[in-house]
C-alpha cells in the first residue's frame, strides 16, 4: 500500500509542476496567443494527468487549469471576473471537456485493469488445471494445487483436508511459504475447527484476536488470520480448505471470487484423492484375495495328493494285496501330511499375530547344537562346518521358535545343494546383534527372486521335482524371526550358493 | 543296576484317558500286543482301562491305582494339564501325555505339573512302546533309594560332589560356584529331564534373582569347559524349550 502512495505523490507533484511550468510559458507568450491555444495546452495536461494519476488527479488538475485560465488569460487579467460573454463559453467548454476526458480515460483504465486481472485469474486457473493434470498422482496434484492457491491468494500457507470414509477429516496436502514447522501443519485445535466445519458451515474465519466467526456475511475487507472453506462436489462436502497469513489476510471481492473458483478445483482434487484411495483399497483387496485363493489351491493340492495315495493303498490292501511295502508308503505319506498340517498351523498362527515369543537369554552354542541335532535326518551326508567365536555369544530370543528357524534354514540348505557339499553355520556378534548364518554350495536364488523365496509355496524356477517339502519353511522362518524382533535375510554366498543371515538382539554376558 | 522288585502281581494295569475311541483302541492294541513290558523280559499280563473324559480318568486312577497313565491333553470336559496335576497330587504312577499341539513350552509346563513324558500326535507305536518301557523301568528304579554317589565319572571327567572338585584326566577344571551347582544338580539326576524351573530351584533355591535369566549362559560356559565340542555335547543334552538332561554314558554326537 505504501508503495502506491509514494508513486501517487510523485505523480501529483510532477503534474502540478508541469501545470505551473506550462502556465508560466503561456504567460510569457500571452500576447501572441489565442484563448484556444491556452485551452488546448491545458487540456493536454489534464488528459496526461488523468491517464497517469487517475480520475481524482485529472479532475484536480482540470480545476487548477480552470482557475489559472480564468485568472491569467481571460481579460480582465488577474481577476476571476470575465468581461466577454464569449470567454465564458470558452471556459465552460474547457471545463466540461476536461471532466469528460478525465472520466473516459478513467473508465478505460479500469476496464484495462480488470481485463489484466481476469487474464491473471484465467492464467492461475489454467496453471491449476495443468498442475493437476500433469501431477504423477492424485496426492501430488493436490500439493501442486495447494501451492497454486497459496500463490494466487498471496497467503503464507494453504492446507487441504479430506473427509475420509468414516467422516473423519484428514490432512491431505499443504503448501507453506514459511519454514517454521509449527506453521506448516495446522495445529490440532485449528484442525479441530476444520473438522467441525466440514459440511456444517461454508466459511469460517479466524480473526487476529484468536476468535472465530462462522459464515461471516462478507469476507470482503475483513482482516483475518485464517480462512476455512468447505469443499463440495455435487453439493456433498468432501473436505476443507484452509488459507492462513501470519500478518493477516484481506480478501477483495476479486480475490474472493478467485477463491471460489480455486476451491472448486481443490474440491475436485480432494475427491480424486478419495476415489484413488478407494480404488487402491479395492485393488489391494483383490490381490489379497488372489493370493489367498492361490494358497488354498496349493494347500488343497498338497493335502489331497498324499491322501489319494493313502486311500488307494488302503483299497489295495483291502483287496488282499501284500501290505508291508504299502504300509510303509502309507506311513511316509502320513508323515508328509503331518509336516504340512504342522507348517500350515504355524504359518497361520504367525500371520494371525498369535505367535508370542517367550524371549530368554540363550546362547548361540546351544541354538546351533540343538538345530544340528533336530535337522540330523535331513542333513544326511552333508558335512556341516560350524564356526563359533572364542567368546560365548548370547542373545534374547524364544529358543523353540528360533530353533525352528535355524532347522528350517539347515533343511533348506540340505535340500537345495548336492548331497556331499558342505554347509557352513556360523555365529558372530555385530554390534547389538547376534548373527547366525547358514550357507550352502547350491545354486543360490535367481537375481530378483531374493524376496519371493519368503512367500508361501514359492519354489525357484528349475527346482528339481524330487525336492520335497511343504514350501512353507522360509515363510515360517521369516515370520518367526520377525516375532523375535529379529530379521532374516537372503544374500548370495561368495563363491556361489545361498547365504541366510538371521539377526537377533544380542545380550552382553555378565562376568560372574 | 540293582535288583528290581517284581510288580506285586503278574498283571500290569494301564489307564488310557482319551476322548477319541480310535486312539484308545490304537494304544490299547499296542500295549497288549507287546509281551515284554515286565522287568528283565518277564512276561506280564497287561490290563488296559479306558476313560473318555478327564473326570472318568481321575475316578479310574483313584479306584484302580494303575501302574501307568496315558493322558490325552485335548479332553472335552477339563484341561489335560489340570487332570495331570490332580492325579499327581496323590499318585506316583508315571504319566505319559499325548498332545496334538507341538509346543515345547507346553511340554515344560506339563513336566512341571508332574507328567513324566510327552509325545505329540501323530506318533509311531514303536516309539510309544519304547517310552512306556523307559517310564516303567524308571518308576521301578525310583522305588529304590536314589544313589547319591559322592564321585561321579563320565567320559574323562570326574566330579567329586563333596569336595566340589572337577577334574579332566587328573587336571583340575576350574568351575565358578554357579557352574558347579548346575553340574551337581544335573549329575545327581542322570537320564532325567530337569526343567528350567527345577534347575533354578536346585541352583538358586527359591530366591528370585537376576542371575536366573542367565541359566542358559551358565550351561554354555559349563559345556565349553567339560564337553569336547560345545555344539555337539555328549553329556549335557538340551531338551529344547524344556530343560536339560544329563547322560552319564554320553550320547554319540550327530
Amino acid at each position: 500500500m505504501t508503495q502506491t502512495n509514494r508513486a501517487t505523490t510523485q505523480t501529483i507533484a510532477l503534474w502540478l509542476a508541469l501545470l505551473i511550468a506550462t502556465t508560466l510559458v503561456l504567460l510569457v507568450a500571452r500576447a501572441e496567443l489565442d484563448k484556444a491555444h491556452v485551452a488546448l495546452a491545458y487540456l493536454l495536461i489534464v488528459l496526461g494527468s488523468s491517464s497517469a494519476g487517475g480520475r481524482i488527479l485529472g479532475l484536480s488538475i482540470a480545476g487548477g487549469a480552470f482557475l489559472a485560465f480564468n485568472y491569467l488569460f481571460l481579460p480582465p487579467y488577474y481577476t476571476l471576473v470575465i468581461a466577454n460573454p464569449i470567454d465564458w463559453l470558452v471556459l465552460v467548454a474547457f471545463l466540461i471537456t476536461s471532466i469528460v476526458a478525465a472520466q473516459l480515460l478513467y473508465r478505460a483504465n479500469v476496464t484495462a485493469d480488470t481485463a489484466t486481472r481476469r487474464a491473471e485469474e484465467v492464467d492461475r486457473l489454467a496453471t491449476l488445471g495443468a498442475e493437476t493434470l500433469s501431477a504423477p498422482d492424485a496426492t501430488a496434484a493436490l500439493v501442486a494445487m495447494a501451492v497454486v492457491i497459496r500463490d494466487a491468494l498471496g497467503t503464507d500457507s494453504c492446507e487441504l483436508f479430506r473427509l475420509d470414509t468414516d467422516g473423519k477429516l484428514v490432512h491431505a496436502a499443504a503448501a507453506s511459504r514459511i519454514a517454521d514447522v509449527t506453521f506448516q501443519r495446522t495445529p490440532i485445535p485449528a484442525n479441530g475447527l476444520a473438522s467441525w466445519l466440514a459440511g456444517r458451515a461454508e466459511v469460517a474465519v479466524e480473526l487476529p484476536d484468536g476468535t472465530t466467526r462462522l459464515d461471516p456475511s462478507s469476507t470482503e475487507s475483513l482482516l483475518v488470520r485464517a480462512l476455512y472453506r468447505t469443499l463440495r462436489v455435487r453439493s456433498q462436502p468432501v473436505g476443507v480448505l484452509r488459507v492462513a497469513a501470519r500478518d493477516g489476510l484481506m480478501l477483495s471481492a476479486d480475490r474472493a471470487r478467485l477463491l471460489d473458483a480455486l476451491a472448486y478445483y481443490a474440491a475436485v482434487g480432494v475427491e480424486r484423492v478419495r476415489l484413488v484411495a478407494t480404488a487402491e483399497r479395492a485393488e489391494a483387496e483383490r490381490e489379497v484375495e488372489a493370493l489367498r485363493s492361490a494358497l488354498l489351491m496349493a494347500v488343497s493340492h498338497d493335502l489331497r495328493t498324499p491322501l489319494t495315495t493313502i486311500k488307494g493303498l488302503a483299497q489295495e490292501i483291502a483287496r488282499g494285496g501284500s501290505s508291508a511295502t504299502r504300509a510303509a508308503i502309507i506311513e511316509q505319506e502320513a508323515d508328509r501330511l503331518d509336516a504340512l498340517v504342522g507348517d500350515l498351523l504355524e504359518l497361520s498362527r504367525i500371520q494371525a499375530g498369535a505367535v508370542r515369543a517367550a524371549a530368554d537369554v540363550n546362547t548361540a552354542d546351544e541354538l546351533i547344537g540343538a538345530a544340528l541335532q533336530r535337522a540330523h535326518g535331513p542333513l544326511g551326508t552333508h558335512p556341516v562346518v560350524v564356526s563359533l567365536s572364542d567368546d560365548l555369544l548370547a542373545a534374547r530370543f524364544d529358543f523353540s521358535q528360533t530353533l525352528r528357524i535355524v532347522v528350517n534354514l539347515l533343511e533348506n540348505a540340505a535340500k537345495y545343494s548336492t548331497a556331499t557339499s558342505s554347509i557352513e553355520v556360523a555365529a558372530t556378534r555385530d554390534g547389538g546383534r547376534l548373527l547366525i548364518t547358514v550357507a550352502d554350495e547350491g545354486p543360490g536364488v535367481p537375481v530378483g527372486e531374493e524376496e519371493r523365496i519368503f512367500e508361501p509355496f514359492y519354489r525357484p524356477a528349475g527346482t528339481p521335482p524330487d525336492v520335497r517339502g511343504t514350501g512353507l519353511g522360509l515363510s515360517i522362518a521369516r515370520g518367526l524371526a520377525m516375532a523375535q524382533g529379529g530379521t532374516l535375510k537372503y544374500g548370495a554366498r561368495t563363491g556361489g550358493g545361498a547365504l541366510f543371515t538371521l539377526a537377533l538382539p544380542a545380550v552382553d554376558i555378565p562376568v560372574e | 543296576m540293582p535288583a528290581e522288585p517284581q510288580p506285586p502281581t503278574g498283571t500290569l494295569t494301564v489307564l488310557v484317558i482319551d476322548d477319541e475311541p480310535q486312539i484308545r483302541r490304537l494304544v490299547s492294541n499296542a500295549l497288549t500286543a507287546d509281551a515284554l513290558l515286565g522287568a528283565d523280559g518277564a512276561r506280564v499280563e497287561v490290563r488296559v482301562l479306558e476313560a473318555a473324559t478327564g473326570s472318568q480318568g481321575i475316578d479310574a486312577a483313584a479306584a484302580e491305582l494303575p501302574s501307568l497313565i496315558i493322558l490325552d491333553l485335548g479332553l472335552p470336559d477339563r484341561p489335560g494339564l489340570e487332570v495331570c496335576r490332580e492325579i499327581r497330587r496323590w499318585s506316583l504312577a508315571p504319566i505319559l501325555v499325548l498332545s496334538a499341539r507341538h509346543q515345547d513350552t507346553e511340554k515344560a509346563s506339563l513336566l512341571d505339573a508332574g507328567a513324566d513324558d510327552y509325545m505329540t500326535k501323530p506318533f509311531s507305536t514303536v516309539e510309544f512302546l519304547a517310552r512306556v518301557r523307559v517310564r516303567l523301568r524308571h518308576a521301578r528304579s525310583m522305588t529304590t533309594a536314589p544313589s547319591a554317589n559322592a564321585v561321579v565319572r563320565f567320559g574323562d571327567i570326574t566330579v567329586d560332589v563333596q569336595l566340589r572338585r572337577v577334574e579332566r584326566d587328573d587336571t583340575l577344571v576350574h568351575l565358578t560356584p554357579t557352574e558347579f551347582a548346575l553340574l551337581r544338580a544335573l549329575v545327581q539326576h542322570p537320564r532325567q529331564t530337569m526343567t528350567h524351573r527345577q534347575l533354578f530351584g536346585a541352583v538358586w533355591g527359591n530366591a528370585e534373582g537376576d542371575a536366573q535369566q542367565y541359566l542358559r549362559v551358565y550351561v554354555g560356559h559349563l559345556r565349553r569347559k567339560i564337553e569336547g565340542d560345545p555344539v555337539r555335547p555328549r553329556f549335557i543334552q538340551t531338551e529344547p524349550g524344556v530343560g536339560y538332561r544329563f547322560e552319564p554314558d554320553g550320547v554319540v554326537p550327530v
